[in-house]
């Protein structure tokens, strides 16, 4: 990877309706991070993962993921990245297997069937393999969700409210299986979430959007130091989107 | 990338029981022209006979059988008039279903986040759609020659298949064409339930509401082929009968008379150019819908599905 794994200058985004989303985000970040995303509803998290994952263009400024343009080099953005958007319901009446080796075909894997069967041993979930979609749980569709991701072993991984729907056991396993594909992958993670307990157990960096402006960017570490009097991730958030920085 | 989207969405159909719909629809409206054919063949025969015996005793000549002065694939004469009524509908809720679910179930934002290519992906699901088309039409023929063979007694001649063949893919065509209009309703509204009634709404209007008009306001016109246009000088019948090229159902019904023989007084590239509409139409319908598919978003499913 050529400099950071996400860079965006002065990217803004406006909808058909004409009211700015994006007001000119700068980010950056470096490969290997765990990145939280967090903003209240309608900040903006979904529309700028929309641009990273080349779902949608910028209005204005410049992308980039893994060193190329989202919109200059899209075939080489969508080559490097797993996305998992917010509730993705897949293919129901298809097994897990195929509705892997069909997204295994899209990403260019080249045996499908070999990488299926590698991803789901490594999530815990060869026994989902032969089972349709339409009989699984919200956990196990996560699983699936998350399978469909790395199968093609990408350099950034973007989830998008991942822990929505699920229980706590769910939460906990998702928690432990995005430690270990930063860790044992080396994949940088890109993480829109609303769980701030799972951001500070997760996360080694965070951004927080607020009403279309970054308003704070930095490692979790350094926002625990920097905030001494909170308790809490949360508390130190709720002041954040208060009183922007 | 075609060949995988392609193959996917006719597993996909296939799953859905669409083309078990599809196809039992389209062999049961086969069934039902040759049981009617064999039906009023089997009962012009007996009168006729009888009419020869009551003919025979009082001395005088029989006419000849009126089978023998008809075109044999006649017995099929009624497909031409289920495929737009019934199969016309099918390829509505097919093409609808191709491309609303992709959009519906949030699956188009993972599409288009690989290395998929939006005109790939329509020309996949496009092929995917045709295909399924194809084979229920294609089993419908098999039908159709079974029943030209129980009611005749005979195999169609090769002349006969070619014309059966010529039918049928007239027919894949003009199915097609309704696919499109499924696929391009659901790309121009944000709500599934408002695609597919406006996709029902063009439906009316070509089946019904422009053979009326067209055909100089005759009862029977969205029914059956007329061959000849309104004879009338009144100028509002001039504008209809000028504005028949347009009725692309007219066009298909009095095409598939002329490829199958059951109706005279046309010649091949008359017939011909009676498909250059439809063919023009699905072209355009198709280009249409690769634009439509190029600008839309996919980062926001659809609604009340």
């Amino acid at each position: 990877m050529r400099g950071p794994a996400i860079e965006l200058r002065g990217v803004r985004h406006s909808y058909d309706a004409g009211e700015e989303v994006l007001h000119g985000i700068d980010l950056t970040i470096e490969p290997g991070e765990i990145f939280g995303f967090l903003g209240h509803n309608g900040a903006g998290k979904t529309t700028a993962m929309n641009i990273l994952t080349t779902l949608l263009e910028p209005s204005a400024g410049h992308a980039e993921v893994c060193g190329f343009d989202v919109v200059a080099a899209r075939h080489e953005v969508t080559g490097c990245i797993g996305y998992l958007p917010a509730d993705v319901r897949l293919y129901g009446h298809m097994t897990a297997a195929e509705n892997l080796q069909f997204f295994g075909k899209l990403s260019g894997v080249a045996n499908t069937r070999r990488a299926v069967v590698e991803t789901l041993d490594y999530l815990d979930a060869a026994d989902l393999a032969d089972r349709k979609l339409s009989s699984f749980s919200s956990g196990m569709r996560q699983r699936i969700g998350i399978a469909q991701a790395i199968l093609h072993r990408p350099e950034v991984l973007f989830l998008d409210e991942p822990t929505a729907g699920l229980d706590p056991l769910g939460v906990r396993q998702l928690r432990s299986t995005i430690l270990r594909l930063n860790q044992d992958l080396g994949m940088t993670v890109f993480m829109n979430t609303h769980l701030l307990s799972e951001v500070a157990k997760v996360c080694t960096t965070i951004g927080v959007l607020n009403h279309g402006d970054l308003i704070y960017k930095d490692s979790i570490e350094a926002t625990i130091r920097r905030f001494p009097d909170e308790a809490s991730l949360e508390d130190i958030y709720v002041r954040m989107e208060a009183t922007p920085a | 990338m075609i060949a995988t989207i392609a193959v996917q969405h006719v597993q996909s159909l296939r799953r859905q029981r669409v083309v078990v719909a599809l196809v039992g629809t389209l062999l049961a409206m086969t069934a039902m022209a040759g049981l009617i054919g064999w039906s009023s063949h089997n009962t012009i025969v007996r009168v006729y006979d009888q009419a020869v015996r009551l003919l025979a005793a009082d001395g005088k000549p029989a006419p000849p059988n009126p089978f023998l002065l008809k075109p044999s694939l006649s017995l099929l004469s009624n497909m031409a008039i289920y495929i737009p009524l019934i199969g016309a509908l099918l390829a509505l809720v097919l093409g609808h279903l191709t491309m609303a679910d992709d959009e519906s179930s949030g699956i188009g934002r993972l599409l288009f986040s690989r290395r998929l290519s939006r005109t790939s992906y329509v020309l996949g699901k496009l092929a995917g759609a045709s295909a399924v088309l194809a084979v229920g039409l294609a089993v419908s023929l098999i039908a159709s020659v079974a029943s030209l063979w129980l009611v005749n007694e005979t195999l169609p001649t090769g002349s006969e298949l070619g014309r059966l063949v010529g039918f049928y893919g007239l027919s894949w065509l003009y199915l097609l064409l309704f696919a499109l209009i499924g696929m391009v309703m659901v790309l121009v509204t944000r709500r599934r339930s408002l695609a597919l009634l406006a996709a029902m709404g063009v439906w009316l209007v070509m089946t019904f509401a422009l053979p009326q008009f067209t055909s100089g306001l005759r009862p029977t016109a969205s029914l059956n082929p007329i061959t000849d246009p309104a004879s009338t000088t009144q100028p509002f019948f001039d504008v209809t009968a000028k504005a028949r090229p347009f009725s692309l159902s007219e066009q298909y019904k009095t095409a598939s008379a002329h490829v199958l023989g059951t109706a005279t007084g046309e010649s091949g590239t008359e017939t011909a150019r009676r498909v250059v509409p439809l063919a023009v139409s699905v072209a355009g319908l198709g280009l249409l819908t690769t634009w439509l598919v190029r600008r839309h978003d996919y980062s926001r499913g659809s609604s009340d599905d």
